[in-house]
């Protein structure tokens, strides 16, 4: 359609043409030009054309990359209401099954382990849900000091009965300058960088070295977390960001599959990237981009 | 007491757990129904669920509240959006608890707010200005005066106040913190509380030592001290 509109001006040229012509219009124009000024002229009429061309391509550069925009945004709601409705569905039997467990006899074994399982299963719902709702979130936002946040996470972690005694390194510049602060959400940055000092401390042995380093560069902090725990098979390395997935080395450790993708979810709330490097036997190495 | 929820299997359960715990329970299907058994029984309190058809809970305490009905009222929300809680608050609801929830935990809950209004304490519930000597906050416009000057908190600090401010005397533990103001309760995260606690503190010039109004209870959790007034 546009193409046609594009020829409606031509058209009109042509028709007029032939009605000069037909009647035998006899005027004419004769128009000296000055040659000096000729260059100017294709100047200004080969610009005119390669604009044309220009915006007609980011034109439809923008088309597209609107259309994809438009595309993840309507997946992204679907995810959100997939998730909402799962969480409706399934919090009201949950409350029914816990308060009915709570009229039955709390001392016998079946009873503990229905319970067992309920809670299990409450708080499997409840994590998926703060992983949409972390997507959508206001995010509290204030300087954040990384190599204390890092300190904090490692003492909490020093805290808990099953990872007491363990030694985590910790290298954070001082000279000449400590690392910037980032601006971020203290809470969700902590919950980040413990789920990822915690993998470490799962996933390897008492004997291990587990290091937390920051560095700084181009505007941007970045944090690494090493070990040189058990590894990740390569075939696996793509899938841990994904939700509810479990290696099969991992299977011996207790684990929802919900750390990483919550960790990803919240370096890309901050407009950060993470990735992960490992071999199997090796080692880890986890690599999280925050701008300052 | 009268409990309200549109699930049959969580009044056939809730109902009679609620009765061996020493509650005289009455129970209602829906919004319009609750309305109608609340104006002939006068309960003492209501447990009132929040997604309902017909006529939700929001709007059944968005009534009771414009009728000037005091009664205590714990919602219990489905959403666990940050929004939801503090619209709950703001809305005139003593408490709330996210579903699905420990049954104990809701009986604890209801005895601390009875024990409060039996103390012929006013329930702060639905109350815009809360003061507590030279510190007071306005909860709808969520900002907060020291000695009349206004004093800058992160909205996470704000709620956290508020939370502690509308339960005074009561302690309250980090985990119900963290479910009722943060929304979450991934992995040990109880410093996050401590965190925010110190930094109120700072804020607000409050001694942990010798606190006005933020105490630390040991092994427990927190407990708001100050005498808190409507404003």
């Amino acid at each position: 359609m546009k193409y046609v509109v594009a020829f409606v001006p031509l058209a009109i040229g042509v028709g007029c043409t032939m009605v000069g012509v037909v009647t035998g219009d006899p005027r004419e124009i004769v128009v000296g030009y000055s040659f000096a000024w000729l260059w100017f002229g294709l100047g200004l009429l080969t610009t005119g054309v390669v604009l044309t061309v220009v915006i007609a391509r980011n034109g439809r550069r923008h088309a597209v990359a609107n259309a994809r925009a438009a595309g993840e945004a309507s997946q992204r709601e679907n995810q959100a209401r997939f998730l909402s409705r799962l969480d409706h569905e399934l919090k009201n039997p949950l409350t029914a099954i816990r308060a009915g467990l709570s009229n039955l006899d709390a001392d016998d074994p079946t009873v503990g382990s229905i319970d067992g399982q309920v809670m299990r299963l409450s708080r499997l719902i409840t994590d998926l849900r703060k992983l949409a709702e972390l997507r959508s979130v206001t995010l509290d936002l204030a300087p954040v000091d990384l190599s204390e946040l890092a300190s904090e996470v490692v003492d909490a972690l020093g805290e808990t009965p099953e990872h007491a005694g363990r030694a985590v390194t910790l290298g954070f510049p001082r000279a000449p300058r400590p690392l910037p602060r980032v601006r971020g959400d203290y809470d969700l940055l902590f919950l980040a960088l413990y789920n990822l000092v915690s993998n470490s401390m799962k996933y390897s042995s008492a004997s291990d070295t587990i290091e937390v380093r920051g560095s700084e560069g181009d505007g941007t902090v970045t944090l690494e977390i090493a070990d040189t725990g058990r590894g990740i098979p390569n075939d696996e390395i793509a899938r841990v960001w994904e939700e509810l997935s479990r290696g099969r080395g991992a299977l011996d450790v207790p684990g929802s599959g919900l750390g990483l993708p919550f960790v990803k979810a919240v370096v890309e709330r901050h407009g950060g990237t993470v990735n992960l490097e490992s071999r199997e036997r090796e080692g880890t190495l986890v690599r999280v981009n925050l701008p300052v | 007491m009268l409990l309200v929820d549109d699930e049959a299997a969580i009044r056939d359960n809730l109902g009679p757990f609620l009765g061996r715990s020493g509650f005289d329970v009455s129970t209602a299907a829906d919004g319009a129904q609750a309305l109608e058994i609340f104006a002939n029984e006068r309960p003492d309190l209501v447990v009132l669920d929040v997604l309902m058809p017909r006529l939700d809970g929001r709007e059944v305490l968005r009534r009771l509240r414009a009728s000037e009905q005091w009664t205590p009222v714990v919602l219990l929300t489905q959403v666990g959006e940050s929004y939801e809680r503090a619209a709950a608050l703001e809305e005139g609801a003593d408490d709330y608890l996210n579903k699905p929830f420990d049954p104990q935990e809701l009986v604890a809950r209801i005895r601390a707010i009875l024990r409060r209004t039996a103390a012929g304490a006013p329930s702060l519930a639905g109350t815009t200005r809360l003061a507590s000597g030279i510190l007071s906050i306005d909860r709808m416009a969520r900002r907060t005066w020291l000695a009349g000057a206004e004093v800058a908190l992160t909205p996470k600090a704000f709620s956290l106040l508020e939370y502690l401010m509308v339960h005074p005397d009561e302690v309250i533990s980090r985990d119900r913190l963290l479910s009722s103001v943060w929304g979450f309760d991934f992995a040990v995260t109880s410093r996050a509380v401590d965190h925010r606690v110190a930094e109120l503190r700072k804020t607000l010039g409050d001694d942990s030592l010798a606190p006005v109004w933020l105490e630390t209870v040991q092994g427990l959790g927190y407990r708001f001290v100050g005498r808190v007034e409507r404003a």
